[in-house]
């Protein structure tokens, strides 16, 4: 399972999987395009946005590179299915998301916290993180 | 599951987790709750929450959590925490990402038996009105100077371009207008996200209620606020949208960056905070401020909104719709209180708390389809919980379980055969907002009445519901 939402009393815990940084990435920004509902439009023209970022851990990355997904979403009212990745590592992210454009949103997220974000090994060659997303 | 053992009653309504519980604890921290509502706030991780508040630098007194508490991220929601302005901390989380979320009551001149015949419409031009703004845009799009001018005007510069009347100002928190507010400390990212969401509420808990009084309990002070039973109300419920999301976004990422300077060490990396008085501290105080007067912009537009679809539906016979109040939920102000022999300048953090000044009215919306509370505050909320009381019922319930357990169109179903004209855009997250998701606001407000931070003056049911 990729990426599972559990429960918050408030808000969206998802738990996120994935054998590589990218893929955990990709998962976790599936993750939370399934929380914004995206409604409409599915003949819209594909649309590209680029991301580059540096943070100060890949724990931080993740959690800046959803943030800055979520605001491009909200802002151009978007929604993206897939991500491609010119480069990634511990600290440096450089991805283009590709999806298209949406009439509508079912939920506001207001953003993705830190809060019990931790990248780590499974001990199965996977890397696992929760993730709080504010709604 | 935090252990009740742990918690050391002060009295009937406040309960005291001391500073020996963790180590890490500068001061104690306070939970104002029934030994019944304890049961429950105990079962999430709230209360750990609270003891991580607990530790930050310069706070002063103790973490404080309203009866409506409940998990959050960083800071519980419910919580309230004061810092030393000269030597503690602001922090982001403390505030949350819905900047100046707050609530605010309009009422009319007339009794619900003049509009009753023309509920359903008004409920029909309410929707259209006032946006939900997760699909189109609002009906003002702002940019450069124009928004600049929201940012640093709030509420006034939206009377000054007529969207209202110098009246309004009077009776909003801080007059609808923090004077500290820099719009050039507020990101392009920021402003580009919130440029078409004036007048829009948003979704999840946001909303636009029609109500009528159904009880007053303080015939005085109801009269002072021209309250009078069967009045019909309007409570609007929204915050500062996309726009102060990105701002605190923003400044979470940058102070998280800038701690290990300042040597701040923490529990939680969401309760990322610097100095006050640092140059993080600051550019972020004046960041959140133009934030928190974008909301008031916000709901001074959807004001006029509903203002407009109750005189194109009812006309000359429905009056007009005059402010009550207008209060923040989720906020940093700068207050001062005693301390022993002398009094203190104080960053106040309120999450999902409100501001309880004495006579101040107090607004505490219940879940959708249940009532809501006009309160007023009380002398001992400047002594006991830094001038602050709660916000609303507070969910007990996830998100996930309510929808697993109810199913929106039931809902709509049983809550328009309670009499309430539903006008919904999404059935699917209805369920999410459903009373049984929520505490008892009755057992909310009298905890707080009880413990004498507010009063009841009024209680208002509701008759109409819009919502994205």
């Amino acid at each position: 399972m990729p990426y599972t939402i559990l429960e918050h009393t408030a808000d969206v815990r998802l738990l996120v999987e994935g054998r590589t940084l990218g893929e955990l990435f990709a998962e976790a920004l599936r993750g939370m395009m399934e929380v914004l509902k995206p409604e409409g439009k599915e003949d819209a023209a594909e649309t590209r946005r680029r991301i580059q970022l540096e943070a100060a851990s890949r724990t931080a990355l993740l959690v800046d590179f959803l943030n800055e997904a979520l605001c491009l979403a909200e802002t151009h009212r978007e929604a993206y299915a897939e991500v491609t990745f010119e480069s990634i590592s511990e600290t440096r992210v450089d991805a283009v998301l590709r999806g298209r454009a949406v009439e509508s949103f079912g939920e506001d997220v207001k953003a993705v916290t830190y809060h019990e974000a931790e990248i780590r090994e499974t001990g199965e060659g996977k890397l696992e993180t929760k993730l709080v997303l504010d709604i | 599951m935090f252990p009740k053992s742990s918690l050391v009653k002060i009295h009937e309504w406040l309960w005291e987790i001391p500073k020996s519980y963790r180590e890490d604890m500068r001061v104690p921290a306070r939970v104002y709750a029934s030994d019944r509502m304890l049961d429950q706030i105990s079962t999430d991780r709230s209360l750990e929450q609270l003891v991580n508040v607990a530790t930050l630098p310069g706070i002063v007194g103790h973490a404080l959590s309203m009866p409506d508490i409940h998990e959050g991220y960083g800071f519980p929601v419910g919580g309230v925490a004061a810092f030393d302005a000269e030597d503690g901390v602001i922090s982001p989380g403390g505030i949350g990402y819905d900047i100046n979320c707050g609530v605010r009551l309009l009422c009319a001149e007339v009794p619900l038996s003049v509009i009753q015949s023309h509920l359903a419409e008004l409920g029909s031009a309410l929707y259209r009105e006032v946006p939900s703004g997760v699909g189109q845009g609002g009906r003002l799009t702002m940019k450069g100077k124009d928004l600049d001018g929201v940012l640093e005007g709030g509420a006034g510069r939206l009377v000054e371009l007529g969207y209202g009347d110098e009246a309004d100002l009077q009776r909003i928190e801080s007059q609808g207008t923090l004077e500290q507010a820099s719009a050039g400390l507020v990101s392009q990212h920021a402003k580009d996200r919130g440029r078409d969401q004036l007048g829009t509420m948003g979704a999840g808990n946001h909303f636009v209620e029609v109500g009528v009084v159904e009880r007053i309990y303080d015939d005085a002070e109801a009269k002072r606020l021209g309250l009078f039973l069967e009045q019909v109300t309007v409570l609007i419920h929204t915050g500062s949208r996309g726009l102060g999301h990105q701002v605190a976004t923003d400044y979470i990422r940058e102070m998280g960056r800038a701690m290990p300077r300042h040597g701040i060490t923490l529990p939680d990396p969401q309760l990322a905070c610097t100095p006050f008085a640092s140059r993080e501290g600051q550019e972020y105080f004046q960041a959140m401020s133009a934030g928190a007067n974008f909301a008031w912009a916000n709901r001074q537009l959807i004001t006029w909104e509903v203002r407009k679809a109750w005189q194109d539906v009812l006309g000359a016979a429905g009056g007009s719709l005059r402010l009550v109040y207008d209060v923040a939920h989720n906020i940093a102000k700068i207050e001062e209180y005693r301390v022993g022999p002398v009094s203190k300048r104080m960053v106040i953090h309120r999450k999902g708390a409100t501001r309880s000044f004495p006579n101040q009215p107090v607004l505490v919306p219940g879940s959708m389809g249940t009532r809501s509370f006009l309160l007023l505050g009380q002398e001992k909320a400047m002594s006991e919980s830094f001038g602050s009381s709660c916000h609303g019922a507070g969910r007990r319930m996830s998100r996930t379980r309510a929808k697993k357990e109810i199913q929106g169109a039931e809902l709509k179903r049983r809550l328009t055969a309670q009499g309430i004209v539903m006008n919904v855009g999404k059935l699917s997250a209805l369920a999410e907002e459903a009373p049984e998701a929520y505490k008892d606001v009755d057992e909310v407000v009298e905890v707080i009445h009880q413990a004498g931070i507010a009063k009841k003056v009024a209680h208002f049911r509701p008759v109409a519901v819009i919502k994205g």
